[in-house]
Order: structure tokens, then sequence, then C-alpha cells
């Protein structure tokens, strides 16, 4: 029955019982407004077909997807050993260095697992009074970007040029792959390709908050671009972020030598302070804390300081001040951490000390001889894991 | 103690009342009902084997049908035996069966009683006749019953159509069956009455002088019809009573064939049997959910992806094998209530890929049952004539059942004995409450 033919038998209608106009109006009024509104929905879809934002939102997943089986493949399928024999994926992947500073400016420096001495460093060392930080990475990493706004941008190691070790650089030979707003810094860069496998996303700030989000909301933080900044005060800012699963023990060590550990799973999904800090006190290091494993801490003079992982107390009260690794005397002379990591014994350390310098030492020989050689004051430490080139390939 | 109820076994609803002489009681035997004291005529068996009824049923339908997962395997039903002329040859016969399915809803019970061709139908591994269908019902609503008056049962007066059937071979056998079912559910002591006679004996009560009352019983299932002399206990007579097999379900169907069936393809599908078939059969409530075979589904998605109406078959596509017939069904039939009161409703159902929106007014409602209009008007004009008396003779028409509220019906018997006479009484519950009363006489 064509739609003219309903009209007429509407008509019909209103000519026997004239009551009925007002119910057949009012239908007709309602559902207009249901179709309008379907209109408006469809138009949208069209626009951002049109504008190819729905094609880029779907390669996005696609690349995602493809990320995350691949990821699936490796888990399931191969040990580490499979893995190894891999030697076309392995050759493809080297170690890189990255240096980078508040004003989210980066250098990336190719290793190899000999390096001792990857460079100097002749520029400004602090931006924003922020030391530049070191992160080791393999070079087909996937880096995430998060800015003390909150805001998050995530780009591949390899957009940014690689420099070889043993030369000579300044902060104008960076990259700056995404710079930041008015009003914010970069906060931290994390390695993000193991998300597929991760729980949580878990933020630190920079006065001992934590806030924990389910890894399964990456696709909406990631078209958002906003993770969020973890912190409550307007005056503390993020520090970093680690993608952690729900069995693992996270740890972060302060300035003014306070460490604390905690339990990712009993992490409230609110911001929530974790450690009463004093005035002048701030998080230096946070990392998740594996069994087996040690925690190195350096102070501003070279000296390293080191605990078992199974030492260091998971509190019960979050109004803890922590462990106090810095005894009360050396912290009246003036000592203070610059830097702490939790180590293997096969793990290497790159640091940064105040003259430029950046030299890699085994941690092994670090936490031997209690100190680590730099020609000035030690500004900033990285780890370099000794699978992280495996994990990457 | 025992006592003795009327059951009203209605083809879309149902209900038990008892009498204590004075006063009638209609039962709350479906205290999920938003109106407790009528229950759903709807069964609903599970895979186990436990059984629902009324809104319960529905509920419970519901709960493990929609959105679930199927899976449907090959299962041998038989074999069929060619004979031609010189030659000879035996074929397997295999039906796709969902194993995943968690149970069937059965509605119109009191039809599959009438229908002379029905063998009842196969739920899981088990066989259920008519009567078997009619047993579970009745022995679960006699629990409920028991419940809701804190004393057994075993006795019942039921209430029966005029004519189960035009044949009265078929008549009597659904009335046997019917009553094997009572015993079968555990009633003792079993008798019946005809509806409009039991509509008669609850109208009775609000007479203070003898009456020739026409009862015009017009319900889900049935039209009946009684002409009687009402009011003096002592002289009760049963002028003519008469019946046919008109009424709500067959509005229903009516409202699919003509305004439904173009929103699932018809009209646009052509050349195409098998589609058209499908789409035919969205207004059988017994052959629908039968469509859901694999086979079935890859002809739709085969059209679907020909643009043959391809928004149209991904309706009836969703339709049939998202289990949606029971909701669809729920919505045409309260399009229709609707249309009693209101001069246009809309007939909607926005789930899945279907978005149906159907204004339908009352005009066109008319129109499209109007040949019932005809043929409901010769049976009562021919069980008047058989009773002997005369329009002019008539004091009152009283009509009773759900479809009996329909405006065209309702201005038919203005039109035919005037409008003082035509009575209305309580369209739910006056049959049950003339079977309670009769149950105490």
């Amino acid at each position: 029955m064509s739609f003219a033919s309903k009209i007429d038998e509407w008509m019909k209608e209103v000519e026997a019982r004239p009551e009925s106009a007002v119910a057949i109006v009012r239908l007709v009024v309602r559902r207009l407004r249901e179709l309008s509104e379907q209109n408006e929905a469809l138009l949208a879809e069209n626009i951002a077909l049109e504008n190819q934002t729905r094609v880029e939102e779907y390669r996005k997943r696609i690349a995602h997807l493809e990320y995350q089986l691949e990821m699936f493949k490796r888990r399931f399928r191969m040990d580490d050993s499979t893995l190894a024999a891999l030697p076309d994926e392995a050759e493809d992947s080297t170690l890189n260095l990255l240096i980078y500073n508040a004003q989210g400016k980066i250098l990336r420096i190719e290793l190899d697992s000999e390096t001792k001495e990857v460079g100097n460093l002749s520029d400004k060392m602090m931006m924003e009074q922020e030391p530049p930080r070191l992160l080791s990475v393999p070079s087909n990493e996937t880096l995430l970007l998060l800015f003390t706004s909150g805001r998050v941008e995530t780009y591949l190691a390899s957009e940014i040029p690689a420099r070889a070790s043993g030369s000579q650089w300044n902060w104008e030979d960076a990259t700056t792959l995404n710079e930041p707003h008015a009003g914010e810094t970069l906060a931290c860069i994390v390695p993000f390709s193991h998300l597929p496998l991760a729980d949580f996303f878990l933020q630190i700030s920079r006065r001992g908050f934590t806030k924990k989000a389910l890894a399964s909301i990456s696709d909406s933080i990631l078209h958002n671009h906003f993770l969020g900044r973890g912190a409550v005060h307007k005056s503390d800012q993020p520090f970093t972020m680690a993608l952690s699963n729900k069995n693992d023990v996270a740890a972060f060590v302060t300035y003014e030598g306070r460490v604390t550990a905690f339990d990712v799973e009993d992490l409230p999904y609110t911001t929530d302070e974790r450690i009463k800090l004093s005035a002048t006190d701030y998080v230096i290091g946070a990392f998740l804390l594996p069994k087996n494993s040690a925690l190195l801490c350096v102070t501003q003079n070279g000296k390293v300081i080191h605990r078992e992982s199974a030492s260091v107390e998971i509190p019960k009260s979050s109004a803890s001040k922590g462990q106090s690794l810095i005894p009360a005397t050396k912290l009246e002379q003036g000592v203070r951490f610059m830097g702490a990591v939790a180590v293997k014994d096969s793990d290497r350390i790159a640091v940064l000390d105040a003259v430029g310098r950046i030299a890699i030492d085994d941690a092994q020989t670090m936490l031997g001889n209690g100190s680590i050689p730099a020609e000035g004051w030690v500004l900033s430490i990285g780890l370099i894991q000794a699978d992280v080139k495996k994990r990457g390939a | 103690m025992s006592r003795k109820v009327g059951i009203d076994f209605g083809t879309s609803n149902s209900g038990v009342a008892i009498y204590d002489g004075q006063q009638v009681r209609v039962l709350p035997v479906d205290p999920k009902n938003i109106q407790p004291e009528v229950i759903k005529t709807v069964l609903y068996i599970t895979k186990e084997y436990r059984a629902y009824l009324g809104q319960e049923a529905a509920e419970a339908y519901y709960r493990d049908n929609v959105n679930r997962q199927r899976r449907f395997v090959k299962q041998w039903a038989g074999e069929i035996d060619y004979r031609g002329a010189d030659l000879h040859y035996v074929r397997d016969i295999y039906v796709y069966v969902d194993e995943l399915k968690p149970g069937r809803l059965l509605q119109y019970l009191k039809t599959a009683l009438r229908k002379a061709g029905y063998r009842g139908t196969q739920i899981f591994e088990r066989h259920y006749s008519a009567g078997d269908l009619a047993k579970t019902y009745l022995s679960l609503l006699k629990a409920r019953a028991e419940s809701a008056l804190g004393e057994t049962i075993d006795a019942v007066t039921l209430g029966r159509p005029v004519k189960f059937s035009e044949s009265a071979e078929q008549d009597k056998r659904a009335e046997e069956t019917l009553r094997q079912a009572a015993s079968e559910a555990g009633f003792k002591t079993i008798d019946f009455e005809l509806e409009p006679i039991a509509a008669a004996l609850y109208y009775e009560r609000s007479i203070s002088k003898p009456q020739n009352v026409v009862i015009f019983d017009f319900g889900g299932g049935t039209l009946d019809i009684a002409v009687m002399r009402l009011g003096d206990s002592k002289n009760r007579k049963v002028y003519a009573s008469g019946g046919v097999d008109i009424a709500g379900s067959d509005f229903d169907r009516a409202i699919i064939e003509k305004r439904m069936l173009p929103h699932f393809g018809l009209g646009r599908v052509k050349h195409h049997p098998e589609i058209l078939e499908m789409i035919h059969a969205v207004s059988d409530w017994m052959a629908l959910p039968e469509l859901g075979t694999p086979i079935n589904k890859a002809t739709l998605e085969k059209a679907i992806q020909a643009k043959i109406a391809p928004v149209r078959l991904k309706a009836l596509k969703e339709l049939i094998y998202n289990d949606l017939a029971f909701t669809f069904y729920n919505r045409v039939e309260a399009g229709k209530i609707d249309l009693s009161k209101e001069g246009a409703t809309v007939i909607n159902m926005e789930d899945k890929n279907i978005s149906l929106w159907e204004l339908y007014a009352r005009h066109q409602f008319e129109m499209d049952i109007s040949h019932y209009l005809v043929e409901v008007e010769k049976v009562l004009l021919d069980t008047l004539e058989k009773s002997g008396l005369e329009v002019a003779q008539v004091d009152a028409v009283v009509k009773t059942g759900g479809s009996s509220n329909i405006p065209l019906f309702t201005n038919m018997l203005v039109r035919l004995f005037g409008k003082e006479k035509v009575k209305e009484s309580n369209a739910m519950s006056s049959v049950v409450g003339g079977l309670a009363i009769k149950a105490r006489m």
C-alpha cells in the first residue's frame, strides 16, 4: 500500500470521527521528531565518513587489533627460545636510549650490548626545573607521551631520528614529536606496546598520589587523547605512568629517601594518596617491583643504596610515611636521591651527570661498588633491562 | 475441606473464581500480572520440562530466549516411502534442530483443542498432544488457585464455547479431551457450562425482573451467543445458542496480513517463492517459530546481499532469529486494544534491525475486519431467529469478552437493538464469575 493511500485512510478516519484528528496529528508529530533525530545522527555519520574521520578511526582500530593479535601470538605460541630463533624480526629491532626533557625534546641514541660511553649532552640541563630523563626502548617500540595536563599521544620510537652513540649533542639536535601545549610540560614517556597484555594504567604523581584505570578503556583514552592528571592538588602533577597487571607490586622512591610499595590490585580507581610527604619532598622514581629484584637508588653524589625487593614493606595504611633509606644525619647533610629503579643482576644502568656525560654500567658492578662513576652531580638514571630488546622484537 | 471452582479456560486469558452464595470472588492467580485476576493462557516449557504459565511464562521466555545463542544440528526425523508404478524407494528426512533452545512458549492452547488436524507438538524429547498441553496448564492453574484460596480444589465447572467446532464429532472430541485433561490435572468432579450461559448467570444477579437477554460473548478465540430468559432462577430458559470461530486472534491476523507484512518485504519481494512463504508465515503464530532454520537464514542473507528489499528482509530475519515473534504479536494486540478507545494508535517495534512504525486508524481497522462484521451479524441474527424472539422482544443485549469492546461490533449491536438495550458486563470476569455461580448450583 502506498503512503498516499494510507494518508487517504487517515483522512477518512478524521471525516468519520473528527476527534481522531488530534490523536493522528500527535502521533505523526512524535514520529517526525524521532525521524528528525535519526536523520541528524545519520548526517553526522555521513560527515564522519566523508571527511575520513571514520576511516581513520577504523584504521587505528585495525592497527590496534593487529598489534594485539601479534602480542597474543607471541604470548601463547612462542616462548623466549622460539622468539630468539627468529632472526629476521630480531634484526629489525635495535636497542635505543631516549633522552628527553620537559619541553618534549627527544634524542634517540642507538646502543649495543657493549656500549659504555653513550655520548655527551652539551646544553642546558634543567628545563622547567626538571633534569632530562633516560629511557631505554627497542627501536620498534610504541611510545606514549603523557603531558602534565593529562593529555596523551602515541608515536613509534622509529619516528625519532636515530643518532649514533659516542657523539656530542645539544637540544637542537632533538626531535619534538608533539610540542607541549601552553601551560603543560612533558611528564614522561612510557613504552606502550605491551598494552594488550596489561590490566591497568597506573599513574603516579609527584606528590605520591596514584590512580588506576582499566586497560580495557584504552580505546577511549587514545581516541580522546586524554588519560587524566592523576593528581588532586593543583600544585601536584603527573610523574610517570606504568602498564601493570593485577598481581604486580609497584613502588616509588622520593627525593628525601622515602620508599613505599603497594599491591596494584588493591588500589582504588580514584586518585588516592599513598604516602604522607613533607612539604619539600617529591617522587623521583616509580616503577613495578618484580620479585627477586633489587631496589637501586642513587644519590646526587653517585652513592648507590640498594634493598632487596622483599624487604620493601607494603604498608597497610595509605597514611604511612614509608620506609626511610637515607639516615637522618645524611639527610641533614643534604644527601638526596636523584633516581631509583628496580633492577636484576643482568640489567644495566645509564647515568647522566651534571656535565652532560651519559655512561652505562652494569647494575651488578654498581651494587658491588656502592657507587657509580660520575664526573659531576648525578642528574638522572635510566634502566636498561637485559631483555628489553627481546621484548620489543 | 475442598472446593468447587469455576474455571474459564480462555483462548487468550483464563481465570478462576468461587461463589459463596452472595458474592463472586475472582482469585488472584497471576500476582505478576497488572490485573492479577486475569492470567494469560500461555505456557512455557523448558528443556528440563519445567512449566510456567501466565506472566511468569512470558518473563521466563524473554529471560531465556532474547539474544540467546543458537546451534543447529541436523536430526533424523523419519523416512518417506515413495511408491510409484514402477519404482519404490525410501528416503530419510532430516530436520534442523536448535540444540541450544532453552524452552518452548505455547499460546492459543484452546485453539489446539478444536483444530481437527492438530496432532500435538514435539517439545524436546517428549510429544505433547493438545490434551497434554491443556493438562499441564490446568494443573498449574489449579495449584495457583489452591495457593490463593488456601484450600484444596477437587471439583470444577469448566467453561466451553457453544461450538468448539462446526463438526459435531470434533466438538465432542474437544470437550472429551478437555475433560480428560482436567481429570489428569487432579479434578475429581468435572462439569461443563457454555460460556455465554455462564456470562448470563453473572448478569442475572444485576436484574430485578425477568428479561429476554442476548448474551454476546466475544473473546480471543470464538464468538458465543445465547438467547435466554433470565431473572427467575426457577424458570431460566435457553431459547437458542450459537457461535462462530471468529474472535480476537483473527483480528490480530488480519492486522498483520494487511498492515504488517509490507514491513517484512511483502510487495517488494517478487519471484522468490521461498521468501514469500516466510513473509506470509509471519501472521501464523504456529508457523513463525518454526522458520528459524539455517537454510532459511542463508536464503534471507543471500537476498539481502543481492539488495532484494534489504531493510525489510533484514527485519524479517531479525524477527525470526531473535525470538521476537511473541513481542511482535503482543504489540499488534496492544494496538488493536487501543483502537477500542482511541481513533488512532501506533503499532511500533524498535528492536535489533527492526524499525517498525505503523500509524493505524480505527477506520483502517474497521475496513480490515469488515468481512468479519457481516459473518458476526449473520450468526447473531440466525441465533435470534432460532430462539423465536423478535428484536423488539429482546430486553437486553449483554456483551462480554475482550473483542466485544471493539466499537465496530458495539455499533452493530446498537444499530440492531438500540442503544439503551446494549449492556456491558465485566469483559474479563463475567464468564468466570458465572462459572463459579454454576459450580455452586
